[in-house]
């Protein structure tokens, strides 16, 4: 009893959970039913009270494959035998039973709601009833097993492609269905996909495809495929499961015995993954991609496979992946690729109107070559034709082109071009209207025919089939030396591809250059221009007769007529000849023809007027003829005028004059040119008042005449006559200046002219520098005005030919320059040098009063000594004392004598006045002075001469001196006692050996220094003598040879301050001529050295 | 006795070996054959170097020396030598031009294959020389009275890529092709010095059994 209780809450519960499980909606239906439910529960476990002898049936379940029919099962009760009967019984409205054998039973699919199933064994009496309630909601949805139809491999693509039905035809509904497809690699069942594949059911059995492709290829490895499905249908309120498995198929390749790796040549995208892999039944030892060696994966058996990220570009004969095996290599070559580009700058157009090119460009090269490359095919959607490109050489980046025929009566093209490759396609379109689209070829086979003379045809070929559209054609026009001419023409065009134009306006004679393009007249591309063709128009008359100028020989009786040559668009052909004529009013001469090189003719006329006619000829006609009359109208009242020229001309105006009927001429010619003479001559309208007269031939620097004409009743009257220089420069000479007259204080310098030509200007003016200056010294300076010294006269009347420079130095050089100018500038320099003359006043002046200044002193120094003859007598030319009074000199004769060898003088006590020392020599010494020299001195020197070696020194004997003085009757008596000092260096000039002495003076000390005679006279000098010999001991020097040789050793002199000698002994140089004057004055005893002047010379005389 | 030296000026001429004085015989052209030889073998290291470039790593390595499959219709350079020893100056030639006929037609094939415009150029250059090579092989050989070998009827080999034939097992093939050629091209070196030595005067003949000898 407890156990069916709790079976039927157990199945309560079941209920419940499904119906909660199905749908929340149905849930809250469920609860709303609570209570009728447990009625139902109480009222069963009634019946199960009833039946409780025997077990009843139970766990009733229905499951549906197709909602139509309900597949509902339940378990027998214990104890039912094999044969129990039972009897279904289903409140569906009516109340209907069914019998079963089994314990399940097939029942139409139950309206919604619930429905009471009574399930009753038969024949069976101990078992007791059951009673279910069943709805919707307790039955399960499980779908039949799909099954494979098919399931086959691409082995190329790598791809597989599965086959199954939907068996829709056993669900009535329009169901979704969710099918799941699992894909398994190798024995070992790894799955390497599992995709989800959503159909719908439609009622009918529907089979289904699917394709997958694999990274592997499907030969490296057995591929498995499965399959389960899921019915999703929304009006089924039970519950939904998917279906079993289907059982697997697979795909294997079956190897031969050859080794092979795949895939075989397989095109791929730059950048993707690959796997490689080597079917084989060796020992794979490695594997390699270009150079790159790869990670081996294994497969089933042997096989091994590479997988290779990020592919690279190919080369063009592909990637190389190459297995390695002990004796063998198996490789494969992938080509690594793009898709084709989209195809760029797609155009369409005709050259001719048959046949259409598209061009374009590829854009990206794809790095594919051979059987791989893009193929292209041009497909126009109106006609449905297509054409594909044939690949020419390889053309990797350039323009690619097709042909398209055109279709007749076709205008509009829409193209689309599709490109394609292993790795995809792409395409480009285009619409055109092929008539508007037109670049003709370029015109070809250029002709040009003659119409007249200023008149051409030109034809051309131009290839096509041209009859529905009009040409703008260009024709380029050129002629030599002119600017080129386009001309537009319009021309409608034809089949026969030939066109034809006119060409008029054209100059006859003329060699003309012709090329043409061609356009349609709505506008795409001219073409390219023809090649050029020259062609020279035919000759036509010569439009106007020469322009003619007259001119009368110098003599006055022929008429030499000129005329200029036409120019080419006047001769309108080649001149032949010219035919000249002259016609007075009685007659008409006409000259024979002149052929065309001569431009002048000569006419032998009298002086009546006449009227010369020129015209030219060529072999068309002649010109109309150029009349021009010989008459000359006089004009007295004519002046040279001067003008100077602006850029490249030179500009002339004149006053309007109503007479002038017919043209102005201006004649001009080099004015250095003798008369005749005519260079060229221009014509200018009668109204006109000025002109510029421009010529290749004119050029700076050269003067240049013109001759203004006018035109009055058939004559020409001079009007004007102007010389000018188109551009003056400056004179290349410098003019030639002479000097006329020089004096004391000016020159008169006087130059010429500089001749025309060199002169290259108007001339404006001369510049005269001069300066003092010598030849060598100026020479090298140019005169410059800036210069202070230079003097500069600018001499602006150029009719000045003489120039007087005053005020200039007598006897003095001048440096004379002078130059000219023009406007063009300053010319060269010519210079001379010019010495003034003497001033002969001033030189008699300078030399009378030197004479006169001589004269007067001369008088005045002879009356001076003649007044003082006395005292002059007695200073320089005293008594000479008589050596015979001397009695020391007797005393010391004897000593002499005695000791001859030692002839130092010895200091005895004697008073001589004078010492002679006498030695009977031949030598005469040479003495300067005569009149004043000293016998003693004489004779001093002579025995210093003769015995040098033995020192044969006059000296001194101050202490007898000194007696001596004290003897004044002897001094005063006589006078006699003075001793004249003489020059020295006279006295010892005759040896000339100042120097050895010198030496010989240092060596010895003591020696002799023979300068003076010995001292006797003054008391003076006596004193100081005495003074001095407590320094000197025996011979004194009388100088100080060091003070000599301080000073300069050539000019000593004795002016020692120092010393005491000096005076006394000799102050003054041995070198000097001068007097030496002893200083009697004590108030100056040290002036002595200021050597001899005027005042010394007076100064002794008051003491005498 | 002059009479005597009189018949034997008049059949002077007729004897055949002095007759031969002006004729050069097959020696220089075989000459020029070998000098050609060199000249396509140099040529052809050239042209190797660039086609083994072409097909990529690893044929253009220096160490890369595949198993021999598929070329199997290439002419063998390679033989025995003592085979190459005895075998006669006719079957030498033979051997030479039957060869050449058939790379010929192969190379000229990888022609038609070629990806780049250089190396067509560069292979057709080849071509032309390899059919002067084939010119001159006949001409030794009908110099020396040989007739040339006669192709049989459809048997014309071609080189054209079989569908079945992957593009790593063409490569191979034109890898082969070009080693075979070389291969041929010194053998037929070796054969025409062969030629040639045999060929010169006997001076010439008695210095060579002299080296042999040395040998």
């Amino acid at each position: 009893m407890a156990d069916c209780i709790a079976r039927v809450m157990d199945f309560t519960l079941c209920l419940t959970q499904r119906s909660r499980m199905v749908d929340s909606k149905r849930m809250r239906m469920t609860s709303n039913f609570q209570w009728p439910l447990l009625t139902f529960i109480l009222l069963y476990l009634m019946n199960q009270v009833n039946s409780q002898k025997k077990g009843a049936p139970h766990d009733l379940k229905c499951i549906t494959n197709n909602l139509q029919v309900w597949d509902c099962s339940w378990k027998a009760p214990s104890g039912a035998g094999h044969g129990t009967f039972y009897e279904v019984c289903i409140e569906n409205g009516s109340y209907s039973c069914y019998p079963s054998e089994k314990t399940n039973i097939k029942i139409p699919a139950l309206s919604p709601g619930d429905h009471e199933v009574v399930i009753s064994p038969l024949r069976d009496f101990g078992s007791s009833i059951s009673k279910f309630i069943l709805s919707e909601k307790n039955v399960s949805l499980i779908p039949d097993t799909p099954e494979i139809l098919n399931l086959s491999a691409d082995f190329p693509t790598s791809t597989l492609h599965l086959k199954w039905s939907d068996r829709g035809s056993v669900l009535p509904r329009h169901s979704n269905v969710i099918w799941e497809i699992k894909i398994l690699r190798k024995k070992n069942m790894e799955i390497v996909k599992s995709v989800t594949h959503n159909t719908t059911l439609n009622g009918k059995d529907t089979v289904h495809h699917w394709s997958w492709t694999s990274d592997m290829p499907l030969e490296c490895a057995t591929h498995y495929v499965g399959i389960r499905c899921y019915v999703d249908d929304t009006h089924f309120s039970g519950h939904k499961e998917w279906s079993d498995w289907s059982q697997l198929k697979n795909v294997s390749w079956s190897p031969d015995s050859q080794t092979k790796v795949f895939p075989q040549d397989k095109v791929i995208l730059v950048g993707s993954d690959v796997i490689v892999c080597c079917v084989t039944r060796d020992n794979v030892s490695s594997a390699q991609i270009g150079l790159t060696k790869c990670p081996l994966i294994h497969l089933d058996g042997k096989n091994v496979a590479i997988k290779i990220h990020n592919i690279s570009v190919s080369a063009s004969s592909g990637t190389n992946v190459v297995f390695t095996t002990e004796d063998n290599i198996y490789g494969t070559v992938l080509f690594a690729g793009y898709p084709p580009d989209i195809p760029q700058k797609l155009n369409c157009e005709t050259y001719d109107l048959k046949e259409i090119v598209c061009s374009w460009n590829p854009g990206r090269p794809t790095a594919l070559v051979g059987p791989r490359v893009t193929s292209y095919t041009l497909f126009e959607s109106f006609s449905g034709k297509n054409v594909r490109f044939k690949r020419t050489e390889a053309s990797t980046n350039e323009s690619h082109q097709l042909f398209f025929q055109m279709l007749p009566n076709q205008e509009i093209y829409n193209f689309t071009l599709n490109a394609h490759n292993p790795l995809g396609q792409s395409e480009s379109m285009i619409l055109v209207n092929i008539t508007e689209k037109v670049y003709p070829h370029s015109p070809t086979s250029v002709k040009v025919k003659d119409v007249n003379s200023t008149a051409v045809t030109l034809s051309w070929r131009l290839p096509g089939n041209f009859a529905k559209i009009k040409f703008l054609c260009q024709i380029e026009i050129n002629k030599t030396n002119s600017i080129q001419e386009l001309r537009n023409v319009t021309i409608k065009g034809v089949e026969n591809s030939s066109y034809l134009v006119a060409v008029d306006k054209l100059n006859p004679y003329t060699i003309y250059t012709f090329r043409i393009r061609c356009s349609t007249e709505t506008f795409w591309k001219w073409s390219k221009w023809s090649n050029e063709k020259q062609y020279l128009t035919t000759e036509a008359i010569p439009s106007k007769g020469p322009d003619t100028w007259r001119e009368w020989s110098s003599d006055g009786k022929n008429l030499i007529i000129y005329w200029k040559p036409l120019p080419v668009n006047e001769a309108n052909g080649k001149i032949l000849s010219y035919n000249v004529s002259c016609s007075s009013d009685e007659e008409t001469q006409s000259l024979s023809e002149i052929p065309d090189p001569q431009h002048k003719a000569e006419l032998q006329l009298d002086k009546n007027d006449y009227i010369i006619s020129v015209v030219a000829k060529n072999s068309v006609g002649s010109s109309p003829p150029s009349k021009i009359a010989s008459m000359e109208i006089p004009n007295d009242d004519l002046k040279i005028e001067q003008a100077v020229g602006m850029g490249n001309g030179i500009p002339l105006t004149w006053n309007y004059d109503p007479n002038m009927t017919c043209d102005y001429v201006i004649k001009w010619c080099n004015s250095s040119r003798s008369e005749p003479c005519l260079m060229d001559w221009k014509k200018v309208p009668s109204n006109s008042t000025a002109t510029v007269i421009e010529s290749d031939q004119f050029r700076p620097g050269v003067r240049y005449h013109f001759f203004l004409y006018g035109c009055r009743n058939q004559g020409y009257q001079l009007l004007r006559s102007i010389i000018g220089y188109i551009e003056e420069l400056a004179p290349i000479v410098a003019p030639n200046f002479t000097v006329e007259d020089t004096s004391a204080d000016s020159i008169l310098v006087k130059w010429e002219d500089i001749p025309v030509e060199e002169l290259r200007g108007f001339l404006r003016g001369y510049l005269f520098y001069f300066e003092k200056g010598e030849r060598d010294t100026s020479k090298m300076r140019s005169l410059e005005s800036g210069r202070s010294d230079v003097k500069v006269k600018n001499i602006t009347d150029i009719s000045q030919k003489t120039l007087r420079i005053a005020d200039l130095q007598g006897k003095t050089s001048y440096h004379l320059v002078l130059r000219a100018y023009t406007d063009g500038g300053m010319g060269p320099e010519k210079s001379m040098f010019v010495v003034t003359k003497e001033n002969s006043v001033g030189l008699i002046i300078a030399i009378l009063i030197p004479v006169a200044v001589a004269i007067i002193v001369g008088v005045v120094t002879s009356i001076l000594c003649y007044r003082k003859r006395e005292w002059i007598k007695e200073t320089f030319y005293p008594d000479i004392p008589n050596p015979e009074n001397c009695k020391a000199l007797q005393f010391q004769k004897s000593v002499c004598q005695g000791n001859s060898t030692l002839k130092t003088l010895e200091m005895n006590p004697c008073t001589p006045n004078s010492v002679e020392v006498l030695e009977t020599r031949s030598i005469v010494p040479k003495i300067e002075d005569t009149e004043i020299i000293s016998p003693v001195a004489e004779h001093l020197e002579d025995s210093s001469d003769a015995e040098p070696e033995n020192h044969v020194v006059v000296s001194y004997c101050p202490p007898v001196i000194e007696e001596e003085i004290a003897n004044p009757g002897l001094d005063e008596g006589g006078g006699t006692s003075q001793v004249i000092y003489i020059d020295i260096q006279s006295m010892y000039q005759p040896q000339a050996k100042p120097e050895e002495e010198q030496e010989n003076d240092a060596v010895g000390g003591a020696g002799y220094k023979p300068q003076m005679h010995l001292p006797v006279t003054s008391t003076v000098e006596d004193l100081a003598a005495d003074d001095d010999l407590e320094k000197t001991a025996g011979y004194r020097p009388q100088a100080n040879v060091n003070t000599w040789n301080l000073v300069s050793p050539d000019s000593p002199r004795s002016t020692d301050s120092n010393s005491e000698i000096v005076s006394f002994g000799s102050p003054c140089s041995i070198n000097s001529r001068q007097f030496l004057i002893p200083p009697k004055d004590e108030d100056s005893p040290k002036s002595n050295g200021g050597g001899w002047s005027f005042t010394n010379f007076f100064q002794n005389k008051p003491n005498d | 006795m002059l009479a005597c030296l009189c018949t034997v000026l008049w059949h002077l001429p007729a004897v055949p070996a002095l007759n031969r004085t002006g004729d050069p015989g097959p020696g220089p052209s075989i000459q020029k054959t070998y000098d050609l030889t060199r000249y396509l073998e140099h040529q052809l290291r050239s042209l190797a170097g660039t086609y083994l470039n072409y097909l990529g790593p690893p044929f253009n390595e220096p160490d890369f020396n595949p198993p021999r499959l598929g070329a199997e219709t290439l002419p063998r350079a390679t033989v025995n030598l003592d085979v190459w020893q005895n075998l006669s100056d006719k079957l030498r030639l033979t051997q030479n031009y039957e060869a050449y006929s058939h790379l010929l037609c192969y190379l000229r094939g990888l022609n038609r294959q070629a990806a780049t415009a250089e190396l067509r150029r560069s292979l057709a250059h080849f071509c032309t020389s390899l059919q002067g090579l084939l010119g001159s092989i006949a001409g030794v050989m009908a110099a020396l009275g040989y007739p040339l070998p006669q192709p049989l009827p459809g048997t014309e080999p071609t080189w054209s890529p079989d569908p079945a034939h992957s593009d790593f097992l063409q490569k191979m093939d034109d890898f082969w092709l070009l080693k075979e050629l070389q291969t041929w091209l010194w053998r037929s070196a070796k054969d025409f010095n062969r030629l040639k030595k045999k060929m010169q005067p006997p001076a010439a003949a008695v210095t060579l059994r002299l080296e042999a000898h040395g040998f």
